[in-house]
């Protein structure tokens, strides 16, 4: 393990700016916020990265476990005196089990036909949640959602949801890291290349896609949680399928498949999103512009940026070599 | 009660059966799926009310004026999206999250130029009612099932009987075969985006009068479609006009006898359970890996 650290020092130096960063603009709610709500994406999107970028297979209903993770969490807490941090492990643990029971014909489908499922399942979770009024309010919403408190601590301003945000997008990443650089990770990746040739050494490929969605669905639902226990109010607009293409959005902007790529991706879409508020209807114009360049000419996403200044440092490096 | 929900049943379903001969086309065509067809059936809707109601063209000439703009857009959209990323090697899901892009930017566009309100899709035949066997029918809706109708059986025509319909599937059965006997398969393909845009934006203007137009119209009709071409099986155009008829009856009749709240939901659930299920559809198509 402590070798590890030269590895993850680079990300502690990040991190620690971000921290100074927080505490530089602690006047400032509205930064503060706005870096809640970056780190709450980046916590989802990592999650869809997961499903999407390592394991290859298309999700455009991730709102849906987003949804399970909010109302799941918003419900007990608010009916049942049972303590936050709880509700949100119940949340994300309901969002994975429905994602194994979906993952179980999904792994099966090809790309076109899952993303077809995964947006009626999105669609699904929508009408329920605001269509079932007696248990969860529909279109109302649930309001009065407690704030998260562990032991003598109370998260229920911006700026220690902040200090919160900071740990919990740390120990997510961390995760996400570990997982991906492990066999399962390893396992995902090929299963993405080429499906057969992985089977065809030996990888359990029904078993990894199942797996997949279901890391995935408790990235995504937890990350739902703390979206409500943070805004303390939820209702069925934040989780209609202009959600789940936000995801997707984010993670084909950001760049797939790397630890990068979903924070890049929520930060500058956030921040986009935010600057238009007062254009607020054009929203979903700006992410389809953003969705539509990103396919047509950043397939990589701007972490793909990356690859390519590499590529062009090599070849610098190689020319003023030659000179010599 | 029961003859109201059997012509209501058919008419969405040949709405819902218009779009899905899109997909079915498309996908039997060249292989992509395409996730806007939906918007083009608002496009369809906006452009025949622009024509029809705006500029106070007749309907006749409202309809063919759309059918026309929606087939050439139809066939931009193949050469001028689809095309280029096909060449650049996107693999299919690049192509699907393409057209997602497109019918968002499709969204906000006709948003931008019409406005976010709904619109009223001024009567084709006055306000009189049609009166068959002591039920009071709104003529939109026969003109619907009749025109939907009237498309299926001139592309069934089209596509076994003439020369270029022929050549068309042996293009979506074998480009390479295709083409190594003449036929001009970067055409026919061009052609069969455009059809399915044309089919789009014929059903819009058919369903505009009885819901009125607005930018969100398209949505969820464009996924009810798609749901009746997978339950059909996917890629058969008979398949397409089988299982969407079939879905449409299935939600008319639980709006009426059980609950209109939750008519999507039942519609969303079927559709998950025949993908669980019987994801060939009825018609048996491929679509495992």
């Amino acid at each position: 393990m402590l070798q590890d650290y030269k590895k993850y020092l680079p990300n502690i130096i990040i991190l620690f700016l971000v921290g100074m960063l927080g505490v530089a603009f602690g006047g400032s709610q509205y930064l503060i916020l706005l870096l809640c709500i970056i780190g709450i994406y980046i916590i989802a999107v990592s999650g869809l990265d997961i499903l999407f970028g390592y394991s290859g297979q298309i999700s455009l209903g991730h709102a849906a476990f987003f949804a399970i993770g909010a109302y799941t969490s918003a419900i007990f807490t608010t009916k049942f005196p049972i303590p936050v941090w709880i509700g949100m492990l119940l949340g994300a643990t309901l969002a994975t089990m429905i994602a194994i029971m979906i993952a179980f014909p999904a792994a099966k489908l090809v790309h076109h036909f899952l993303a077809l499922l995964t947006i009626s399942f999105g669609q699904l979770v929508f009408i329920f949640v605001s269509k079932a009024d007696n248990i969860t309010n529909g279109m109302s919403g649930i309001i009065g959602i407690p704030p998260i408190k562990l032991g003598p601590l109370v998260f229920d301003t911006n700026l220690s949801f902040f200090a919160l945000m900071l740990v919990l997008v740390t120990v997510f990443l961390v995760i996400k890291q570990r997982i991906v650089n492990s066999r399962v990770g390893r396992a995902l990746i090929a299963i993405r290349e080429n499906p057969h040739a992985a089977s065809g050494m030996g990888i359990n490929v029904r078993y990894y896609k199942i797996m997949a969605f279901a890391i995935s669905a408790f990235f995504t639902g937890f990350s739902g949680a703390l979206y409500a226990h943070f805004i303390c109010f939820i209702s069925p607009e934040s989780f209609m399928y202009s959600q789940s293409v936000l995801f997707l959005t984010m993670l084909l902007f950001g760049g797939t498949g790397n630890l990068y790529g979903p924070i890049i991706g929520s930060a500058v879409l956030t921040i986009i999103s935010e600057s238009l508020q007062s254009v607020g209807n054009y929203q979903m114009l700006v992410y389809g512009f953003f969705l539509m360049a990103v396919i047509l000419f950043l397939p990589k996403g701007l972490y793909g940026i990356v690859d390519i200044l590499k590529a062009y440092m090599r070849k610098m490096v190689k020319k003023s070599a030659e000179v010599k | 009660m029961l003859i109201q929900l059997i012509i209501g049943s058919l008419m969405i379903g040949s709405v819902y059966g218009l779009l899905a001969l899109g997909y079915s086309l498309i996908y039997k065509a060249s292989g992509q799926m395409t996730f806007v067809q939906g918007e083009l059936l608002m496009l369809g809707a906006f452009l025949g009310l622009t024509f029809y109601g705006i500029m106070g063209l007749p309907f006749l000439v409202a309809l063919l004026l759309t059918v026309v703009i929606m087939f050439i857009f139809g066939m931009l959209i193949e050469k001028f999206l689809i095309r280029i990323l096909l060449k650049r090697g996107a693999t299919g899901i690049y192509i699907v999250l393409a057209t997602i892009g497109l019918s968002i930017l499709l969204q906000n566009a006709a948003m931008l130029i019409w406005g976010s309100r709904v619109f009223q899709f001024p009567s084709i035949f006055g306000k009189s009612l049609i009166n068959i066997g002591g039920i009071n029918i709104v003529p939109e809706s026969l003109l619907a099932l009749g025109v939907s109708l009237l498309c299926m059986v001139a592309l069934h025509i089209f596509m076994s009987k003439t020369k270029f319909g022929t050549s068309m599937r042996a293009a979506a059965q074998d480009p390479m075969a295709a083409s190594s006997l003449g036929i001009n398969v970067p055409f026919t393909t061009a052609v069969t985006w455009g059809l399915s845009s044309a089919l789009a934006g014929i059903a819009g203007i058919m369903i505009g009068p009885m819901y009125g137009v607005s930018i969100t119209m398209g949505s969820m009709v464009g996924l009810k479609g798609f749901a009746g071409s997978v339950i059909g099986g996917y890629g058969d155009m008979y398949g397409a006009i089988v299982g969407s008829t079939l879905l449409g009856f299935i939600e008319t009749f639980v709006a009426g006898y059980i609950s209109s709240v939750f008519k999507d939901f039942i519609s969303f659930f079927v559709l998950i359970v025949i993908m669980i299920f019987m994801p060939t559809g009825l018609f048996k198509s491929k679509v495992y890996d």
